[in-house]
C-alpha cells in the first residue's frame, strides 16, 4: 500500500516527508497512544497511528524503525516533532479523523 | 544547549565504570576500632587519639548498635561525662553500608547524609569495616593511576573512521523529556552506519531508549554510558536516586510508580525495565534506596549465540 493512497483515505495533511516518500510501502500498521507498547512490539511496524502528539511519539517511532507517523484527531504538531521527523527521516501526517476511525479507514483499504 | 546539558567528557565513562565496578569491600578500611556498649567515653577518646580516627562504632555481638563521633565526644567532654558509658552518648540508629554495594552507592550516601564515616556490614549484618571519604579518594586515585599506566603502555592508535569501538556518556536530567531519546537516536545512527543488522540495532535502540526514559521520568538525574566494541554494546545506566526498594517488583511487567504527567507522555505502563531485559543478551540491575540504581544491559553484535529472535 503506497503512502499517497493512505494519505488520501485519511484526508491527511502532509506535515513533513523525506525525499522519495511516495515510494514508501506500508504493509503493517500499529495504533497506540502508549509508547511503552510501541517499544514492546516485535514486528517491523511501518506506520504508527497515534493521538499522542509529542516528541516522544516521533522518537519511539524512530526507535522501532517506523517510517511513517500519522497524528490523529487534529492534534497540534509541534516544531520539535517536525525537527525530529526530519532528523529521523520519518514521514509525518496529520488527520482530522480520530484514532479509531483512522484505523477503520486504513483497514478497509488494506484488506486484500 | 544550556551549559548544564553539556555532555560530560568521555573519560567520565571510565570514572563511572570505576565507581560502579569497585565494591565497598575493596575500598573500606578492614581494621575497625569498635567498642562495646559498656565502654566509657574515655575509652573512645583514647582510641580516637591513638589511631587518629573520628568515629568509633559501638557493637554488640558484632552487630552495630551505634556510633560515637568526635561531636558526641565533645558533648560528653563539655558535660564532664567522660567516665559514662558510650550508650548514653552514641548516636543510635546508624546508617550502615553493605560490603557488596558498588562504590557509587557509598558516594551517594555521603552526599545524602552528613556522616563522616559509615560502618560497613556483611550479609549477616556484622561489622566488617569502616568507610570514610579518604578511603574513596585513595581508591579512586589508585585505580585511575593504574588505568592511566595501562593506557600509556598501550600503543594508542587513532581509531579508524568506521571503527565500531566507542565509549560515550550522556547526562540526563529529571523530567527533561526533550532530551530523553537523543542518546538512543545517536547510537542507532552510529550502529546503522557501520552495517549492524537492523534487528540488532533496534534492540540496542529500544534498551537505550527505555533506560533514557527511566532516567528522566524516575530518577533525580544520572548518566547513560555506551561502551561498544566489535563484539557487543554495553549500556550502563547510573542514577543518583531515589533508588528502588525491591528490584524484583520493579521488574514485574505492569508495575509502575509513574505519575499522571509521565503517563501523559506515553510512558509509565510498567514495561520499561522488563522490556530492556527482553531485548538484552545480558541484564543486571542493582539498587538501594537513597543511593541510586544501576542497570547494565549487554547486546551482542555477533548474531551467533545472541538473543536473536527477541
Amino acid at each position: 500500500m503506497d503512502l499517497i493512497r493512505i494519505a488520501d483515505t485519511l484526508e491527511a495533511e502532509l506535515i513533513y516527508a523525506p525525499k522519495g516518500w511516495e515510494q514508501i510501502n506500508v504493509e503493517t500498521v500499529f495504533a497506540s497512544d502508549l509508547m511503552s507498547d510501541v517499544l514492546m512490539s516485535d514486528r517491523d511496524e511501518l506506520l504508527l497511528v497515534t493521538s499522542l502528539s509529542t516528541e516522544q511519539s516521533i522518537r519511539s517511532a524512530g526507535i522501532v524503525g517506523c517510517e511513517t507517523v500519522v497524528i490523529a484527531n487534529s492534534k497540534t504538531v509541534t516544531e520539535g516533532m517536525i525537527e525530529l521527523a526530519k532528523d529521523q527521516e520519518i514521514a509525518l501526517f496529520g488527520t482530522r479523523y480520530p484514532k479509531y476511525e483512522s484505523c477503520v479507514r486504513l483497514g478497509r483499504i488494506m484488506e486484500p | 544547549m544550556s551549559p548544564e546539558h553539556k555532555q560530560p567528557l568521555q573519560s567520565s565513562l571510565r570514572v563511572q565504570e570505576l565507581i560502579y565496578g569497585l565494591r565497598i569491600s575493596q575500598v573500606m578500611t578492614n581494621k575497625v576500632f569498635a567498642v562495646s556498649r559498656n565502654c566509657t567515653m574515655r575509652d573512645v577518646q583514647t582510641i580516637m587519639k591513638n589511631n587518629s580516627i573520628t568515629g568509633v562504632p559501638v557493637v554488640d555481638n558484632k552487630r552495630v548498635v551505634g556510633i560515637v563521633s568526635m561531636n558526641d565526644l565533645m558533648n560528653a567532654l563539655e558535660q564532664g561525662a567522660m567516665e559514662e558509658c558510650v550508650i548514653r552518648w552514641m548516636v543510635g540508629e546508624v546508617q550502615t553500608l553493605a560490603e557488596d554495594m558498588p562504590l557509587s552507592f557509598a558516594i551517594s550516601a555521603f552526599g545524602k547524609f552528613s556522616f563522616r564515616q559509615f560502618p560497613v556490614v556483611n550479609k549477616k549484618n556484622e561489622l566488617v569495616g569502616i568507610l570514610t571519604f579518604r578511603n574513596i579518594n585513595m581508591a579512586l586515585i589508585r585505580e585511575l593511576s593504574r588505568q592511566l599506566r595501562e593506557m600509556e603502555q598501550k600503543n594508542e592508535q587513532p581509531p579508524e573512521p568506521d571503527s565500531l569501538v566507542l565509549a560515550k556518556v550522556y547526562q540526563l536530567h529529571r523530567y527533561d523529556f526533550e532530551n530523553g531519546g537523543k542518546a538512543s537516536a545517536e547510537m542507532k545512527k552510529f550502529l546503522k552506519e557501520r552495517g549492524i543488522p537492523p534487528k540488532v540495532v533496534r534492540r540496542v535502540a529500544i534498551a537505550s531508549y527505555e533506560l533514557e526514559i527511566n532516567l528522566v521520568a524516575h530518577s533525580i538525574g544520572g548518566m547513560l554510558g555506551f561502551d561498544i566494541n566489535e563484539e557487543r554494546v554495553k549500556i550502563s545506566s547510573h542514577d543518583r536516586g531515589p533508588g528502588i526498594k525491591d528490584t524484583a517488583v520493579a521488574m514485574t511487567e505492569g508495575y509502575s510508580t509513574a505519575n499522571e504527567w509521565i503517563r501523559s507522555q506515553g510512558f509509565g505502563a510498567g514495561m520499561g525495565l522488563p522490556n530492556v531485559k527482553r531485548v538484552s543478551d545480558e541484564f543486571a540491575i542493582e539498587s538501594a534506596v537513597g543511593m541510586g540504581t544501576m542497570v547494565q544491559a549487554i547486546i551482542n553484535l555477533k548474531t551467533e549465540g545472541s538473543n536473536e529472535n527477541k
